[in-house]
């Protein structure tokens, strides 16, 4: 009975018709009656005292209901991370002093917008402005303003640390003496906002012993455990209910303080309170993704295998730790996994500067140090004289090899995307095509059209232990043979609930339309990872797989009981268990159901299922140390990039990609497809047009005329083929790797690569503009002449 | 800069305070129906349809006409309904997504963004929907070039577009696109 029925194809997203018909409910759908409107008083100021605070004027206007400061607060911290080494470090209000433009200082709820927006006029502040950083290596230097002069000094002489990952084996220095070819880049990015096109929206309502929370949200776990943490109550008395959500990428993980404040006014007041973050202020005081410099250092064979390499990467962290700490532990893991360094140093430093807090975005690093190790890559290739799709398989990790980290690759490894990728845009034959001879007037291009093609890979770790660690599901029987299914999983748009329900079809053998779901509420779901580690059609499908398998073993056995045979000699199939020999022999499962109800005591079928990543593995890998395993699941990639570059603007676009990937086993091939065409785009839009701009720490463009997102102009091309290298068996646990986030990272390095492949410049940083394009061209020119003059043949 | 206090757009509307700007009762026909509402002369088109009529479908996000979330037909023609005031709209059609299916069955548009897996989180679905529905209209057999001109003001950041003008493609029955969806 291999033949599979819903897992492996490509069914209609379950949630599709309420969302093409507007009856899909998002939390600014949810209207409760009787509403208040908040409003957040942000900081004007990057680092300033706040000396005092008077709110009695916006108090007394007609309207207002309540006006909350940090001294309406229990003063409990809140973090990203929370672990002895480093403790939650954020109050939800400004106590004291602010330490970046927007920061939260005071929340106002009032009978509508306007009355809420003149009230924090009305409330008055009397600052002492302090001086700000906000260059992360400035602020590294002693004598920098200190932003958190209590937090415990890092046992380093640099000022603003707000964290480290430092991790090394082999030896490095030896490394490099014993290499042929050495090379020191330093690369950096830009910062990129995650564009979500829902706003943040908290809705909370008190209701005497019990808060009722809708919010934007990437898992609603997290949510309450951080919501309950700084209203000091139980998770009982806590409940995030369910909502659609516009798009996330990372930007909804965290506890904001307006979730907090929507939910103290409502306790406050005695009704629901509504908070809606306008788009200018998601641009110029929520968090953004993390900007990293990263400083490498690569010693290689002639024949280009690596021997050593030096990493050091720096975090533009903000205010406060956010996910920081946690992008520099990541990106050491960035470094380490697609390709074997027998000796590697890596140090990573957060640093605190007077920016907005930072959040994971869609790939958590990954696009930043891969963009940096695989440009540097092709450069070492060239000088060597090596092809990029050679060098990259002398260096790829083979399936089953062991990680430093502890890690094994598995059935997955780098070798089998590189080869296939090279094959399937036949790469060699294009590479360097139109720097040797520019094609001008080729394929109908006009003259200054130059054609590139680039490569880059990438790995992703998918469905890491953080909290919750692990997710339940459970299958209920309906007495017609019908399933619902009760599942904490968010579908933030990735088609969770799709994939839960195929997964759910296959192994209880009923129809897709005969599951229905219930997600991501915590009173009546159980506990789920959430939709950001990247594990959820691993973690949490595996969890619905084992429930429904659950609820199969105890259809076969009250069907055994009654049929009068063993179990082994029953199937299932289209509601019906059938003996496997005598299709005659049979019972429809509202049959075996209502036997089980009648013979059990009452058992109407119920299935309950667990999974957890990593089952021996005690705990989380240590951000400290560095110690501990991520996943049993890396899923590898390469992905190939051509684009066009004009030589006369020096504007580029990509015009095709290809990415090779390998997910394991694609329960929902077309879900799979749609994550790679988002990554695709999200990949252009890092590498050729978005950037947050700030000046002294307040946004210079906060708004999406002024901040340039692909719209449908900008798609390109998006080719894929999966290597797959998984299977899916009934019954069985399978394995399904990372999908979601981690082809944004190969395709970003294969522009960077394809631009130069085009034109001959070489970008060490992020967007590639076509100012920075034509600076390169210029130089090439000049350089050019200055070898023609001295008589010298060029290299 | 950031203080939002004083910025008069980040009050994002939404309001119901008394003030000195004079209320006026207007007539919209919102997916066939009318509805008489009353209206102060800031309310825009997206608020009057979301919090007075109650149709929610249509989506609220940049608040200045960027994203095209909030598109809806105003007498055929697509509009950004956080940039157009409702009084403008006295006496006028209106149609929102609601108004795209009849009863249980969904139009072509609809059918097809499922049909082609162009809908991920959903919220630019419903304005996506109407840009593509009224250039259907006005041209039912779009070229490709057509289709990014209808839609350039429609922003998604989940699907890449290439799945939502394969949609649009396939809704206008030109023939050469298939489902990739079961």
């Amino acid at each position: 009975m291999s033949e599979l029925n819903y897992v492996g194809k490509s069914f209609k997203r379950k949630d599709g018709p309420d969302k093409v018909t507007g009856k899909a409910v998002y939390t600014q759908d949810v209207k409760l009656p009787n509403t208040l409107i908040g409003r957040m008083l942000r900081s004007p100021h990057a680092h300033a005292r706040i000396l005092r605070i008077d709110t009695s004027r916006a108090r007394a206007l007609p309207g207002v209901k309540a006006v909350i400061t940090v001294e309406d607060t229990k003063g409990i911290k809140h973090g990203f991370v929370e672990t002895p080494r480093y403790p939650a470090d954020q109050e939800v209000l400004a106590r004291g002093k602010v330490v970046h433009v927007g920061e939260e200082i005071a929340a106002v709820a009032a009978i509508d917008q306007i009355t809420a927006q003149k009230a924090l006029g009305l409330i008055d502040i009397e600052w002492e402005i302090l001086p700000a950083v906000f260059d992360p290596e400035e602020a590294m230097k002693p004598g920098a303003p200190e932003i958190h002069p209590s937090h415990p000094k890092a046992p380093r002489e640099y000022s603003n640390i707000g964290g480290t990952t430092e991790t090394e084996w082999g030896d490095v220095e030896k490394g490099f003496a014993e290499s042929d070819y050495v090379r020191e880049d330093r690369f950096e990015c830009q910062l990129r906002t995650h564009g979500y096109l829902e706003p943040h929206v908290t809705l909370a309502h008190w209701e005497s012993d019990k808060l009722n929370v809708w919010t934007s949200s990437m898992g609603v776990f997290v949510k309450r455990a951080k919501l309950a943490k700084v209203l000091d109550l139980p998770y009982s008395s806590v409940r995030i209910h369910k909502a659609y959500v516009g798009g996330t990428f990372g930007g909804k993980i965290d506890l904001y303080s307006h979730e907090y404040c929507a939910s103290r006014l409502s306790m406050i007041t005695g009704r629901p309170v509504q908070i809606t973050a306008s788009r200018e202020e998601i641009f110029s005081a929520f968090r953004h993704a993390q900007p990293l410099l990263l400083e490498i250092k690569t010693g290689v064979k002639k024949d280009g295998t690596i021997v050593a390499q030096r990493i050091r990467a720096i975090n533009n962290a903000g205010a406060f730790r956010g996910s920081g700490v946690v992008v520099i532990f990541l990106a050491w893991g960035f470094t380490m996994i697609p390709y074997r360094i027998p000796n590697l140093k890596y140090e990573g430093f957060s640093v605190y500067t007077n920016h907005t807090v930072r959040a994971p975005q869609r790939g958590h690093g990954a696009p930043k140090v891969r963009f940096a190790i695989e440009s540097q890559m092709d450069m070492i290739a060239e000088a060597l004289g090596i092809d990029p799709i050679t060098i990259r398989m002398r260096n790829a990790r083979e399936p089953g090899e062991q990680l430093p980290n502890g890690d094994n690759t598995h059935r997955g490894g780098l070798a089998a995307c590189v080869s296939l990728a090279a094959e399937k845009s036949d790469f060699l034959a294009k590479v360097g095509r139109d720097r040797t001879s520019p094609a001008a007037g080729k394929d109908g291009r006009s003259g200054s059209i130059r054609r590139g093609i680039g490569i880059g890979a990438s790995a992703y770790m998918g469905g890491t232990l953080i909290y919750p660690n692990g997710s339940a599901v459970i299958v209920k029987m309906n007495d017609d043979g019908s399933v619902v299914v009760l599942t904490g999983a968010i579908d933030i748009g990735q088609g969770s609930e799709t994939v839960i329900c195929q997964i759910v079809a296959e192994e209880l053998s009923v129809g897709m339309d005969d599951v229905k779901i219930i997600s991501s509420d915590t009173d009546t779901t159980p506990q789920d990872i959430g939709a950001w580690i990247s594990g959820m059609t691993y973690v949490t499908g595996n969890a619905a797989r084992q429930a429904a398998g659950n609820a199969r073993e105890k259809l076969l056995q009250v069907a055994a009981e009654k049929m009068g045979m063993p179990a082994e000699n029953l199937v299932l199939k289209d509601k019906v268990v059938y003996h496997r020999l005598n299709p005659e022999l049979k019972m429809t499962y509202r049959e075996v159901i209502a036997a089980s109800v009648a013979t059990r005591r009452g058992d109407t079928i119920i299935g309950e299922g667990f999974w957890r990543t990593m089952r021996d593995e005690p705990a989380h890998p240590s951000l400290a140390t560095t110690k501990g395993r991520w996943t049993e699941n890396y899923a590898f990639s390469a992905q190939v990039a051509e684009v066009e570059v004009d030589i006369e603007t020096g504007e580029a676009r990509l015009v095709k990609a290809l990415t090779v990937h390998d997910c394991g086993f694609p329960i929902n091939p077309q879900l799979v497809k749609g994550q790679i065409d988002g990554q695709i785009s999200m990949a252009l839009g890092h590498a050729f047009m978005e950037e947050v701009l700030t000046k002294d720490g307040y946004t210079l463009n906060p708004n999406w005329l002024d901040y340039r997102m692909p719209t449908i102009h900008n798609m390109a091309i998006s080719e894929d083929a999966d290597v797959i290298t998984e299977q899916y068996r009934v019954g069985q646990p399978y394995r399904t790797k990372e999908v979601g986030e981690g082809l944004i990272s190969g395709i970003l390095a294969a522009m960077g690569n394809a631009v130069y492949d085009a034109t001959g410049v070489r970008l060490h940083s992020t967007p590639f503009s076509a100012e920075k394009i034509l600076a390169g061209l210029k130089a090439l020119e000049f350089e050019a002449k200055k070898t023609r003059k001295s008589g010298k043949a060029p290299a | 800069m950031l203080d939002v206090s004083k910025h008069p757009k980040a009050a994002g509307g939404n309001t119901a305070v008394r003030t000195a700007a004079r209320t006026r009762l207007i007539s919209l026909c919102v997916n066939g129906q009318w509805h008489e509402v009353a209206v102060k002369p800031r309310n825009m088109l997206v608020e009057v349809i979301r919090d007075t009529i109650g149709l929610t479908g249509t989506k609220a996000s940049c608040e200045s006409g960027t994203c095209g979330a909030c598109t809806v037909l105003v007498e055929g023609r697509s509009v950004l309904g956080c940039i157009t005031l409702a009084v403008e709209c006295d006496g006028k059609q209106i149609q929102t997504v609601e108004g795209l299916a009849e009863g249980e069955k969904l139009s072509t548009i609809q059918e097809a963004f499922l049909d082609q897996g162009a809908v991920q989180c959903g919220f630019c679905t419903p304005g996506m929907l109407m840009s593509a529905t009224a250039l259907l209209q006005r041209n039912p057999k779009p070229t490709r070039q057509d289709i990014n001109k209808a839609l350039e003001g429609n922003l998604c950041r989940c699907t890449g577009y290439n799945s939502i003008v394969d949609a649009v493609l396939q809704a206008s029955g030109q023939g050469g696109i298939k489902p990739v969806m079961k």
